[in-house]
């Protein structure tokens, strides 16, 4: 078969596999634009290995043919021939299988991908023998600022959930919000009900209000930073409890407060009554107390300090 | 120095007794007039997110709330001096709790300005003045150990309630929390139910012989009381200035606090600008606050002994010194590059300093000016103090902006 026509068959099948991957996924956003591969931008990306394992983290924006080209100074055996195999997510490649001379004192190995979609995202890894080994983690920009404690709101009250993409990420392309359903994503849509959802998209950042919260409305919710090739997912926890919740150790610690002041005060008219009949029966219980005022207030005068106050 | 009004009121505190339950009921007050403002502010990334405010406008609360809480103070001196301490306690922890209440059903940042801002700090006002008022009343001899142990409460309350703030967001939400401290708060009315009133005895010719200082007061008292309370009233504000101690006290102090809060603001920042990591950055306050709260009672102990009692302005110079010194310090010893342990040491001697002036600074104003002015002295005082303390963190911040590291602010400081 000529070249061309391998040419078009692939493309073909490249085609055939992501109307197959745009109908299995769960619903994201739109499906990616089926560029030609070869009209794909091309990106390099190097590793050079001087221990036995390295792992590279690669950001991806937008569908890349991408080359990774992986170069190994060797062991001390120094082989003249080391097999390189080349894994995706753990599972070899095919036809990646291959004898690697030693050239310069160095083990080189290079190969083109395509990174197309969210299938094509993931670890690859170029393995020397069974000795060294260089793992690239393709990823799209992944939402740093992850909120891990769920947030709490009340029923017909409304609640703002955030997500933000950091300064130092490029910008994605948009923002979605999906509500989990069970195993699945429900992608909200704020025009289908605008009084309860409301979604305000900024470029780095979003903010879904919901209002009017009911029970049914806990759980958990997801925000996509949309990139061409793929939507990094953040999750975030709601909890809507009723107000009585809060009111209840409100109530208990109010009523703790009235009684333990309604026993203080009563002790104190207790005491004076005390006071009282024994200052009716005799005099004297007062000027003991007032003589041994007066007496620590004399006796410690000469360590007082002498301002008249 | 005029002699003051005492020499007609011979009271004799009680140094003891009940005065340590009035010590206690002091604590709680003060307690919460200082931490509130703090601990707060751990709402504010919550309320942040639900409100749309932006991070000046949330910061704005805090700093409403220490403004009234400081500028109340001469009305407060007025109430305490007029009616006692213990009415205008429970009055204060009533609008404190009121204030937190309503806050809960806040849907915009004036009505959170308005209720814990400004019925908040007024609630506070009235805690601050009348709980340091009552410890004169109650205490002479060991007033110095009472006042100390009393401002302890400002670290211990903050140690306590920051984890239990943030337990009460993550349980509840920002109103639940707002709601349940606002009960919370009602507990200065059980530390105002504590604070009994001391009945005060005259020894002028129209006054009756009293009963037991802890008497109800009947009708003849209040007619004595009233009189007495003419004599103390009628110091009113202006002729403070002419007492030169209380001057010098009052431009102290102004000094003092433009500059005391701004090293607690940027702590944080400033090990995090040295690399150390953001959870250890937070715990240096954490170390200062329990340095504080064991430093301000023993800073009274020492204070109460024979030897320094009759020199405390000295020992309070002392302690101002010592903290402007640790400040100055920290950027002259610069290592060449700051470890964790160069900061956590530098944080247990600010705490100490800070400890130390803490818990003399008013003790040394009832020494100026005695039991009976003090009211109307704390009052003029904070209010003016109200200025510094607003102005010094942003006057500090800019010219951390200006003058680039961190340690040029500490020095200036």
């Amino acid at each position: 078969m000529s070249a061309s026509w391998k040419q078009l068959s692939l493309q073909i099948l490249l085609l055939l596999v992501s109307c197959r991957h745009i109908n299995t996924k769960t619903p994201g956003p739109t499906a990616p634009p089926l560029i030609p591969i070869d009209q794909l931008p091309t990106d390099v990306r190097s590793v050079a290995l001087n221990g036995e394992s390295h792992t590279e983290k690669v950001e991806l924006l937008n569908p890349v043919n991408l080359t990774l080209e992986c170069t190994w100074t060797g062991n001390q055996d120094k082989l003249a021939n080391i097999t390189g195999l080349w894994r995706k997510d753990g599972e070899e490649v095919k036809n990646s299988n291959q004898t690697v001379p030693m050239e310069n004192d160095q083990y080189n190995l290079k190969r083109v991908f395509s990174i197309v979609n969210e299938e094509d995202l993931g670890s690859y890894t170029c393995e020397f023998g069974s000795k060294a080994k260089i793992d690239f983690v393709l990823a799209a920009p992944q939402i740093g600022d992850v909120r891990d404690k769920p947030i709490v709101s009340y029923l017909g009250d409304f609640v703002v959930i955030t997500c933000k993409m950091e300064e130092t990420k490029p910008e994605p392309s948009t923002w979605y919000w999906y509500k989990a359903n069970g195993t699945d994503k429900e992608q909200i849509i704020a025009a289908e009900e605008p009084l309860r959802y409301e979604i305000k998209n900024e470029e780095r950042n979003t903010k879904l209000v919901v209002s009017s919260l009911v029970e049914a409305d806990a759980g958990l919710y997801f925000c996509g930073a949309v990139y061409a090739i793929s939507t990094s997912m953040s999750q975030v926890e709601l909890k809507v409890i009723s107000f009585y919740e809060p009111l209840k150790p409100f109530v208990a610690i109010v009523i703790a407060v009235i009684v333990l002041v309604a026993i203080i005060l009563l002790y104190e008219k207790s005491q004076s009554k005390k006071n009282s009949t024994a200052a009716e029966n005799g005099t004297t219980d007062q000027t003991n107390t007032l003589t041994q005022g007066e007496t620590n207030g004399h006796g410690e005068s000469s360590s007082m300090r002498q301002r008249k106050v | 120095m005029s002699p003051a009004p005492a020499d007609e009121l011979d009271h004799k505190p009680l140094d003891g007794g009940w005065g340590w339950m009035v010590v206690v009921a002091a604590h709680i007050s003060i307690g919460f007039a200082y931490s509130t403002p703090k601990v707060l502010s751990i709402f504010y990334k919550e309320i942040q997110d639900n409100l749309g405010a932006s991070s000046s406008e949330i910061a704005w609360i805090s700093s409403i709330m220490l403004a009234a809480m400081y500028a109340g103070g001469p009305v407060s001196g007025m109430l305490v001096t007029r009616f006692g301490s213990r009415p205008i306690v429970m009055a204060g922890g009533l609008m404190c709790g009121v204030s937190m209440v309503t806050a809960t059903f806040g849907n915009s940042m004036v009505y959170l300005y308005l209720c814990i801002g400004i019925i908040g700090g007024c609630g506070l006002s009235l805690n601050l003045n009348t709980s340091l008022t009552i410890i004169g009343k109650y205490f002479l001899v060991k007033r110095p150990l009472a006042n100390g142990l009393v401002m302890a409460g400002s670290p211990v309350f903050t140690v306590f309630l920051a984890p239990l703030n943030q337990y009460l967001l993550n349980r509840y939400g920002w109103r639940g929390s707002f709601l349940i401290f606002g009960g919370l708060m009602l507990n200065c009315c059980v530390a105002g139910a504590l604070m009994r009133p001391v009945i005060v005895r005259c020894k002028t010719s129209n006054c009756a012989p009293q009963k037991n200082v802890e008497d109800k007061p009947n009708e003849s008292n209040t007619k004595l009381k009233e009189s007495c309370m003419k004599s103390a009233m009628s110091f009113f504000d202006w002729t403070f200035f002419k007492d030169r101690g209380f001057v010098i006290y009052l431009v102290g102090s102004i000094l003092f606090i433009f500059g005391a809060y701004a090293p607690i603001l940027f702590l944080s920042a400033y090990a995090i600008d040295q690399g150390i990591d953001e959870f250890s950055a937070a715990n240096l306050l954490t170390i200062m606050a329990l340095v504080d709260m064991f430093v301000r009672p023993a800073t009274g102990l020492i204070a109460s002994s024979k030897w320094v009692r009759p020199r405390i302005q000295y020992f309070f110079s002392l302690a101002v010194v010592f903290t402007g010194t640790v400040h100055l310090l920290c950027p002259m010893i610069s290592i060449k590059s700051y470890s964790y342990t160069f900061l956590v040491t530098y944080t247990v001697f600010f705490g100490i300093g800070f400890g130390m002036v803490f818990a003399l600074i008013f003790e040394c104003l009832m020494d100026l000016m005695g039991k009976e002015r003090f009211p109307s002295a704390f009052g003029l005082v904070t209010m003016i103090e109200c200025i510094p303390l607003l102005l010094g963190p942003p006057v500090a911040g800019n010219t951390l902006n200006m003058h680039y590291p961190f340690k040029h602010m500490t020095e200036s400081y």
